[in-house]
């Protein structure tokens, strides 16, 4: 009888340290995929930034210039794009694309317009774009970071049969998009 | 026996020196002066005095943290992930805050790019922090003299800080939107076209994204407060046998801006 109860007392101990440590894996994997989450989003609002100063941009070299219009065509396409996308690898690439656009045509202005290189609106605005443009990158450093940590937890043991039993899916490493590499460091030559 | 010894020296002396090399590569650890930290040699005394007195002050003050940071070159580095992982592990400005700034130069590459913390991005946005080079610093930059070059600048940012924290400048320092423009064609409706077209982008951004476009708005516009938790809680430790002062928390997220020279 004495034996019965100590086996149920152990069992009983080892089910409750068992499901304080799966509440303890499983919060622990909600608040790593939040963070990568977290991250996530921080690109897109730096990808938004960047789509918000461009007409910025664009107007300010359109009033100097009086640059054909036909030209910007690309731009305001690229733009429309990207305000369509809904998911984070569609997002950056539509966002390479723009970045393509608008690089285009403003070599092609500065060229036309070489005294464009010395207006301070003109390069205050390169230095946002390059200072965005920087922005975006660390920050999808920094979410490819938490993502790795996240990634590898959910599959590691014992981990990953709470990840599998609550469904906790990897997430996607940003990788550069098509054309990225192209990516417009803004010339000031 | 002695040329044994002295070859064997030899190679110590050379594990040791790839070695602190090696250490050195994977992290520059701030000097013992904290706000200066000379690495490439290339500000003389009295600028560097001047300098640390100034950042002093202006932490006193404000508890904002500006360092300057000379190297030779970046490893092959891009100057702004070079500078703002630097100022992210240094920690620069407080925890709270995340007010610090990095102004880095590297004598080799001829780069300078000024980092500046989540928390001033509002203050130094890239378009003042870029002209502020220009302004104050280009010219001396390209003519080799990295000392005046970097303590003008340096002056400036620190300047432009006091002034956001609502305190006057020192004496003689005028603020750069003061200054007068060097190329003022049209200026005036230029400004009121693209404010024009941010209202309008603005509007339609809130149109097509509702809600959720508004929660990114807010997003962007208190990302200093969002973020300020980062990696907080490192700093402190440090502080004790250097010269009193260590980075206390503060978060970068690749804000600044950075010229060739």
């Amino acid at each position: 009888m004495k034996k019965k109860n100590l086996i149920l007392i152990a069992v009983i101990a080892v089910v409750i340290v068992l499901t304080i440590s799966l509440i303890g894996s499983y919060n622990g994997l909600v608040d790593k995929s939040e963070s990568v989450v977290e991250k996530q989003s921080e690109i897109s609002v730096q990808l938004q930034r960047r789509a918000d100063l461009i007409p910025n941009f664009v107007e300010s070299i359109k009033g100097y210039t009086n640059y054909e219009q036909e030209t910007l065509t690309a731009v305001t396409e690229a733009r429309a794009a990207l305000a369509k996308t809904n998911n984070p690898q569609e997002q950056a690439d539509a966002s390479a694309q723009l970045d393509g656009a608008i690089n285009v045509w403003a070599n092609a202005i500065t060229e036309a317009y070489p005294e464009l290189k010395a207006n301070e609106q003109y390069i205050g605005l390169q230095d946002e774009l390059a200072g965005t443009e920087n922005r975006i990158s660390h920050a999808r450093t920094q979410y490819n970071e938490v993502a790795k940590k996240y990634n590898s937890e959910i599959k590691k043991f014992p981990r990953s049969l709470i990840a599998g039993l609550f469904g906790f899916e990897p997430f996607e490493y940003f990788l550069p998009s098509t054309g990225a590499e192209k990516v417009p460091q803004v010339n000031f030559e | 026996m002695k040329k044994r010894i002295l070859s064997i020296a030899a190679i110590l002396l050379l594990i040791f020196s790839l070695c602190s090399c090696e250490t050195k590569e994977k992290a520059l650890k701030p000097t013992e002066k904290f706000f200066v930290n000379d690495f490439a040699n290339v500000i003389d005394e009295a600028d560097e005095n001047d300098i640390y007195s100034r950042a002093v002050a202006l932490q006193e003050t404000t508890t904002a943290q500006v360092v300057v940071v000379t190297v030779e070159d970046l490893n092959g580095q891009e100057p702004s992930v070079f500078a703002t992982n630097l100022a992210n592990e240094w920690q620069l400005g407080t925890d709270e805050k995340d007010n610090g700034i990095l102004i880095l130069l590297a004598s080799e590459d001829r780069e300078i790019f000024i980092a500046v913390g989540r928390g001033l991005e509002g203050a130094l946005p890239d378009s003042k922090t870029g002209r502020i080079i220009d302004r104050y610093g280009i010219e001396y930059l390209r003519a080799d003299d990295f000392s005046t070059g970097l303590t003008s600048i340096t002056k400036a940012i620190i300047n432009e800080t006091y002034i956001e924290y609502g305190l006057s400048a020192e004496e003689g320092y005028i603020p750069i939107n003061q200054l007068p423009q060097t190329d003022n064609s049209s200026y005036g409706g230029k400004v009121a076209a693209s404010w024009g077209a941010m209202i309008v982008c603005l509007i339609v951004f809130f149109l097509i994204f509702g809600k959720r476009g508004g929660m990114m708005l807010l997003l962007l516009g208190g990302r200093g407060g969002y973020h300020g938790g980062f990696g907080g809680g490192f700093g402190s430790g440090k502080g004790g046998g250097f010269g009193g002062f260590s980075g206390g928390g503060g978060s970068f997220g690749g804000g600044g801006a950075g010229r060739g020279f």
